[in-house]
């Protein structure tokens, strides 16, 4: 570098250019003062460039974001030590044809005795997971009455049925005789859960009825809080709490030990549409995640202890169904309408992080209910389209990594479980 | 050095312009380069005007310098491009501050067209090795900024304007926009060149590094 010319660069005058005589003498005074360089003397415009229309312009990074992201990269291939793989593809098929396409039913249930449960239209089915037995249990006779809400008890020797015409039936499987009807509901039950001996139901009606199954007299608590019906009903897995979803956009929790006295727990309105799904964490205790419906879209994870929301995703579709994956930390959504993304879908996010692994689903119309396997593998769409598809995604399972899940579901049954071939 | 009497060659209109636009390109990969926006690495070596020129391989930034350049002496839709139309005034390339937008440095390259050759059609003489060893000048002069303007050390990002006769129409690839100003710059002046039918001068002016003495 020549230092005396670099000095007299430094130290020059900028030299004056021609001013053109159709200049404004105000507004060069203008220029003068405002711009800090030069101005040519002749009025101009300024533009800055936008970039190809043909391409889309990147952003611009710098080198410490750029080395950043490889960095993460980096780290992320490091940490991926279990390959973790989504199927493309179902695994099984089933036809469900007179499947009813509505929002608020829940139609299926996957009980402890690998038997899956599925109300299509005004029948009832039981399908056999190890030997894809097929086998109907009950069929409503008369146009007007089907059944809306199907669950397994937890020992799968009771399947509770919730009817169109508010009537709930408790089913002996194994002789596929009707144990009992329980009255109580006066509009139709979109959501039943159990709690042990305690069947939970939840209503048109706006109601929630516990019921002691063992009892004479079952109804031991009926509840009135929802302003709509009750479309989501989840227990905690220790049986202390209860999630209900209503039609309103309401979340409530409550304690199994206040519910006779109608107190909630909390009150969660942060939901814009309907609350059906629910699905309480199974590694965090009092973690619960519920989804919202066609003008909410989002997934909201809730510590319900204080009754706070933890962590918020958008998925910009109607939800209809949240499963935990037992095996690796993930949850996953069940969507159906959407403006934008993830119509029809099943999407995968890890937890808790709530970042999206990835998106599976080949359902011609949206899916109305998600269940999983009794042994957290599989997880079953059902849509609109007649079909029941079978996803083994939430495996495959960690070998024996402290998930005390597994190894507690290994020990309470007595045959090996998953022989979906 | 010492001057020769050296082979003049016949510059046209739109040769000049093309000189003008491509020198637009390398100065502007140089700037990212010296300037640290870009990561070194992400710069490849070409021989230009007599130096290794480094040009960057990222997609995105190598097809916004192309379409800029293009533009400013290919416009297919505008009809004539403004560096040929004398319409061009000048060009900045405006670094700032992504997490505050603040304008930290601005390379200002003033266009002066001859306007007998727009109007006329006539072209000019001038040796292109001439013009080359001016811009080579210029391109040494980019390089050793670095020695005198303050570190750039937080992520930027960049803009390019363009100072236009004010009847010059917007094309869709780019929008009105204010000046970008530094308040209270430094300002130093690099050599310039000429084709003899447009000359360029640069400036960079920067904001001023708070250790100076004042």
């Amino acid at each position: 570098m020549d230092l005396d010319k670099a000095h007299t660069l430094l130290t020059s005058k900028t030299p004056q250019f021609n001013t053109s005589s159709n200049f404004n003498q105000a507004y060069r005074q203008k220029l003068i003062e405002n711009l800090s360089l030069d101005s040519q003397g002749r009025p101009f415009k300024i533009m800055v460039f936008r970039g190809s229309p043909k391409s889309s312009r990147k952003s611009i990074r710098f080198v410490d974001e750029l080395r950043q992201e490889v960095a993460a990269i980096f780290e992320k291939d490091c940490k991926q030590t279990p390959y973790r793989c989504i199927p493309k593809g179902e695994k099984r098929v089933l036809d469900a044809p007179r499947l009813r396409n509505d929002y608020y039913s829940n139609i299926m249930s996957w009980g402890m005795n690998n038997m899956l449960a599925v109300a299509l239209g005004h029948e009832l089915y039981l399908w056999n997971s190890e030997d894809q037995a097929v086998h109907k249990l009950l069929q409503v006779r008369g146009g007007n009455d089907w059944p809306t809400s199907v669950t397994w008890s937890e020992d799968a020797r009771t399947l509770a049925v919730g009817y169109m015409c508010s009537n709930l039936q408790l089913w002996d499987v194994e002789s596929s005789k009707l144990i009992r009807s329980l009255q109580g509901h006066s509009g139709r039950i979109a959501s039943t859960a159990w709690n042990g001996h305690i069947l939970t139901s939840g209503s048109r009606d706006k109601s929630i009825i516990n019921h002691d199954v063992r009892a004479a007299n079952s109804l031991a608590s009926c509840i009135k809080r929802h302003a709509d019906e009750v479309c989501g009903l989840k227990w905690s897995t220790e049986g202390n709490r209860l999630a209900s979803g209503g039609n309103e956009n309401l979340l409530y929790i409550w304690e199994a030990s206040k519910m006779s006295s109608s107190k909630f727990l909390h009150r969660l309105s942060d939901h814009c549409a309907a609350v059906k799904a629910l699905a309480w964490c199974p590694y965090q205790n009092n973690v619960l995640a519920s989804g919202g419906g066609l003008s909410d879209g989002c997934i909201k994870i809730w510590n319900t202890e204080k009754g706070i929301c933890i962590n918020n995703i958008e998925t910009k579709a109607q939800i209809c169904g949240l499963e935990w994956n037992r095996h690796h930390k993930e949850i996953l959504s069940g969507h159906g309408y959407s403006i934008r993304e993830n119509q029809n879908k099943l999407c995968l996010w890890r937890y808790p992080s709530m970042t999206k692994v990835g998106e599976l689903g080949n359902h011609k119309s949206r899916i109305i209910n998600l269940c999983q396997s009794p042994d957290g593998i599989t997880v079953i769409s059902a849509g609109a389209d007649e079909t029941l598809r079978f996803w083994d995604v939430f495996g495959p399972p960690t070998a024996g990594a402290g998930n005390s899940m597994v190894s507690d579901l290994q020990g309470l049954l007595s045959f090996r479980t998953s022989l979906l071939r | 050095m010492a001057s020769r009497t050296v082979a003049k060659d016949i510059i046209t209109l739109r040769g000049s312009a093309a000189i003008v636009s491509e020198f637009f390109g390398y100065a502007a990969n140089s700037i990212l380069y010296n300037r640290g926006v870009y990561p070194e690495e992400s710069f490849a070596k070409v021989k230009k005007y007599g130096l290794p020129m480094l040009l960057t391989q990222d997609e995105g930034v190598k097809s916004f310098i192309t379409n800029l350049t293009a533009q400013l002496s290919e416009n297919e839709i505008v009809g004539k491009e403004w560096l040929e139309a004398g319409k061009l005034q000048r060009v900045v390339m405006v670094i700032m501050s992504k997490a505050t937008k603040e304008v930290l440095e601005r390379w200002n390259f003033s266009i002066e067209t001859d306007s007998d050759v727009v109007e006329k059609g006539v072209s000019r003489e001038k040796s292109d090795r001439e013009i080359m060893r001016e811009i080579q000048a210029i391109m040494r002069q980019i390089a050793s900024s670095i020695t005198y303007l303050p570190c750039l050390d937080e992520p930027c990002v960049f803009d390019v304007l363009a100072y236009t006769d004010t009847d010059v129409p917007v094309p869709f690839t780019w929008i009105e926009s204010d000046p970008k100003l530094i308040a209270n710059p430094q300002m130093v002046k690099l050599h310039s060149f000429d084709t003899k039918i447009h000359k360029v001068d640069t400036l960079v002016s920067y904001k001023n590094d708070e250790w100076d003495e004042q």
